[in-house]
This record gives structure tokens, C-alpha cells and sequence, in this order.
């Protein structure tokens, strides 16, 4: 068992080709290369400062995952009343219309894969910055299902977009959209780019480096 | 040509897997069999006859459907004698209309712009495969088209549609538009299309040329 780094080579990231970064050319002279031989992406064993780019990436959409939550959503007027929705007051009106899947769907895309995704990534950064052993399988696995469910969290920022293009019908029934959607469209944007810039060769690294140490 | 031997493992064959990193062989597969990582579990690749002459089918279907869906309202919803008409582009539209142009922005990538161009990538690749033709854009035009993969929502407005339209129901009467059958012709196409595509048969190709 041997990892393309330990045999001095490097994966595309692309096309998975196999790169040999130190080529001798024809006056016997090495030098570094570092674009895929195939395809031409610029090619690195590990994602530069993959660990510190998704710590801010996190940080950045913990941040913003407060207002996205406490801000209105989207606020629904009909024959002049009503109230601006936040992400959980909605939930709870789908409930209370007797909609519950609809509320179950909404909960889930909207606050729990949020949360989880959060979550995951922060043990994912923390089990990989003290060189945890532990289950890297399952970790990887955690991993690819985070980089896999983030986008759907995005389907409350289309209702809206499909709400507010429907109904527009003068003094009768307006929606229109409010800060917490954007900024919790900016939640899921960052967690995307966060799980992809997510290296989940680090978790291996770290049983490569306890067993060259024995 | 010189062969460079790694751990026993020929580098022009051997995989490194791209979740951890792992050298190893590939199995030569048989039609609908799949390679996972020994170590991780990572897809490493898959076959399927015809990959490429499916996927450029299907792609081609795609970008009519793409037309079809965006010429003619989706949904459309009756209130006190008004008809208001939902098409795919008035989301982006409405929200930017709304003083939201960050949202409408990502809308019109996440349900236009992104759809459209992977269609249209995809089938000039395809293309230039299919005829031998390989220029210098093939391969940053498909890194392109894999990188921004999950940026295409279009499966996502679709639940996103129906959970508007249950919401709506209730209140007012809505009717389904003729765009909304080849929408979701255009979803399934998307769906298969993507399970067709082998990227590896791509890359296999831009290989070959490559050495």
C-alpha cells in the first residue's frame, strides 16, 4: 500500500492522471512540472491550504447563518395583512396548514442539512488538524455525502424566487423576498465551496504519517 | 518511452485514488461494472457501451427540451380574473425586479446559465471526440464543465416548483403550463445523461492523444 504522494507522483485532480512533477529533459537536467501532462490543470499533491481556506469558509457561513435564520425569509401579503416569515416560522405556518410533508421537506433542506453540513465539516477540520486515526472509511464517507446533499439546501431560495414570480397581484396578494434569504443563500454557497475546497486526502495522510513513524 | 516504476505499479496505468491518495490497478471492467477504491470506497470508475454516443444523444435531446421548457409558462396561476404566468426565466427575473440582484443572479447561473453552457460543452466535446478533431480547448472546456457540475440546479427548482405549487393550490387555482411536460422531460434527460456520461471515457480519449 503506497499513496501517489509517497511514490513522487501526483494525481490530476481532473482527469486523475498521473503526473511525475520532476521530469529530466534532454540535457539531463531536471525540472519541475507542474501542469497535468494531459489535460493541463495546474496539479498539487493536496489542495493548497485546503485546512485553512475551508476554516474560513466555515467560519464565514457560521457567521451568516444567524441572520439567515433570525431575518424574514420572504414576507406574504394577502388583502393587506401580513407578516414577514423567517426560515423556521415558515416551517412551523406549512405545519400548522396541515402540510406536514411539505413542512418535513422544508426542515429538513432548510435547517437540518444546513446544521449537519456545518457541523460535519468542523469535525471533518478538527479530526484532521490533530491527526486523528480514527475511522477514516466512515470520515471519507461523511465527507462525500456532505459534498453530495449541500446543494439541495437550496430549494427555499427557489420557492421564493418561484413565489415572488407568481404572485404578483397588486393590493391583493404580494410576496416579496427579505435579507434572510440572501444571506441564507450565501450559507449554502459557502458550505458548497467549503466541501469542495475540503481536501479529504488530509484524513488519510495522518495513518500514512503513524505508520512510516513505527 | 521510459517507464517509471513506482512500489511495483507502472505509473501510466496505476490510479491514485482521488479521495486518498491510494496507487493501485484498475480491473479491466466489464459493461455496467463499477471500480471502487480498495482503501476509501472512492468510485474510481465505471463502464458503460457506447458511453459517449448515449451521453451525446442525450445531450443533444437535453438542449431542445432546454428551448421548449424556457418558450412557454411552466405554471400558471389565476386569481380574480388575472392570469399570472411562471416561466423558468421569471424567477431570476422577479427577484431581480424585487431589489434582489444577488439572488437573481444566482438563479439565472444556478437554472440557466450553467444548465445551458453544460449542454452545449458537453455536446461540443462530445463532438470533437466523435470526429477525431482534438484542439487545445477540449480539455479546459470539460475541466470547466466538471467544476461547475454541481453548480446546475435545475432538478432542485423542480421540487422547489412543486413545493410552490402545493403551497399555492389551496388559494388560488393554477394551471399547469406546456413547458412544464418538457421540463420535465429535460429533468429525466438531465438525470440519465448524467448517469451515461462516463468522465473517464472522456479523459481515456484526451489520454491517448496526449502520449
Amino acid at each position: 500500500m503506497i499513496t501517489a504522494r509517497e511514490a513522487g507522483l501526483i494525481s490530476c485532480d481532473f482527469c486523475h492522471s498521473l503526473n511525475r512533477p520532476c521530469i529530466d529533459d534532454a540535457d539531463g537536467q531536471s525540472k519541475l512540472q507542474m501542469h497535468c501532462h494531459v489535460c493541463g490543470s495546474v496539479i498539487h499533491s493536496r489542495t493548497p491550504n485546503s485546512i485553512s481556506k475551508t476554516w474560513a469558509l466555515v467560519i464565514a457561513a457560521l457567521i451568516l447563518y444567524i441572520p439567515a435564520n433570525v431575518l424574514p425569509i420572504m414576507t406574504v401579503v394577502l388583502w393587506g395583512n401580513g407578516a414577514p416569515d423567517n426560515i423556521m416560522s415558515g416551517v412551523l405556518s406549512l405545519l400548522s396548514a396541515g402540510m406536514w410533508p411539505l413542512a418535513l421537506l422544508i426542515f429538513v433542506a432548510s435547517i437540518v442539512i444546513p446544521i449537519a453540513k456545518l457541523l460535519t465539516l468542523f469535525g471533518l477540520l478538527i479530526s484532521v488538524q490533530v491527526h486523528s486515526t480514527w475511522r477514516p472509511a466512515e470520515r471519507t464517507q461523511l465527507y462525500r455525502l456532505t459534498e453530495f446533499i449541500g446543494r439541495w439546501s437550496m430549494i427555499d431560495i427557489f420557492v421564493i424566487g418561484i413565489l415572488v414570480a407568481l404572485v404578483q397581484f397588486g393590493n391583493v396578494a404580494t410576496v416579496t423576498p427579505g435579507m434572510g434569504a440572501l444571506c441564507f443563500a450565501a450559507v449554502v454557497i459557502l458550505t458548497m465551496i467549503a466541501a469542495h475546497t475540503f481536501d479529504p486526502r488530509y484524513i488519510w495522510d495522518a495513518i500514512e504519517k503513524e505508520s512510516t513513524h513505527e | 518511452m521510459m517507464r517509471y516504476e513506482t512500489g511495483g505499479l507502472d505509473y501510466r496505468t496505476a490510479r491514485a485514488c482521488h479521495e486518498c491518495d491510494l496507487l493501485q490497478y484498475i480491473p479491466i471492467l466489464k459493461n455496467r461494472e463499477v471500480a471502487r477504491c480498495q482503501r476509501c470506497k472512492a468510485l474510481l470508475k465505471r463502464v458503460h457501451v457506447l458511453s459517449l454516443e448515449r451521453s451525446l444523444a442525450f445531450a443533444i435531446t437535453g438542449l431542445i427540451l432546454f428551448f421548449v421548457a424556457n418558450l412557454f409558462p411552466l405554471i400558471s396561476l389565476k386569481a380574480l380574473g388575472v392570469m399570472q404566468h411562471g416561466t423558468l426565466f421569471s424567477a431570476t427575473l422577479s427577484l431581480f425586479e424585487a431589489g434582489m440582484p444577488f439572488l437573481g443572479m444566482l438563479m439565472l447561473f444556478t437554472t440557466i446559465l450553467f444548465p445551458l453552457f453544460s449542454l452545449c460543452g458537453t455536446i461540443y466535446v462530445l463532438l470533437s471526440i466523435r470526429m477525431n478533431h482534438y484542439s487545445q480547448w477540449i480539455a479546459p472546456m470539460f475541466r470547466f464543465l466538471r467544476s461547475t457540475d454541481a453548480w446546475g440546479m435545475l432538478e432542485i427548482f423542480l421540487l422547489a416548483l412543486i413545493v410552490a405549487a402545493v403551497k399555492l393550490v389551496d388559494i388560488t387555482e393554477l394551471y399547469i403550463g406546456v413547458s412544464l411536460y418538457a421540463f420535465l422531460l429535460l429533468i429525466g434527460t438531465l438525470t440519465i445523461l448524467n448517469l451515461v456520461l462516463n468522465p473517464e471515457d472522456v479523459w481515456d480519449h484526451l489520454r491517448k492523444h496526449a502520449i
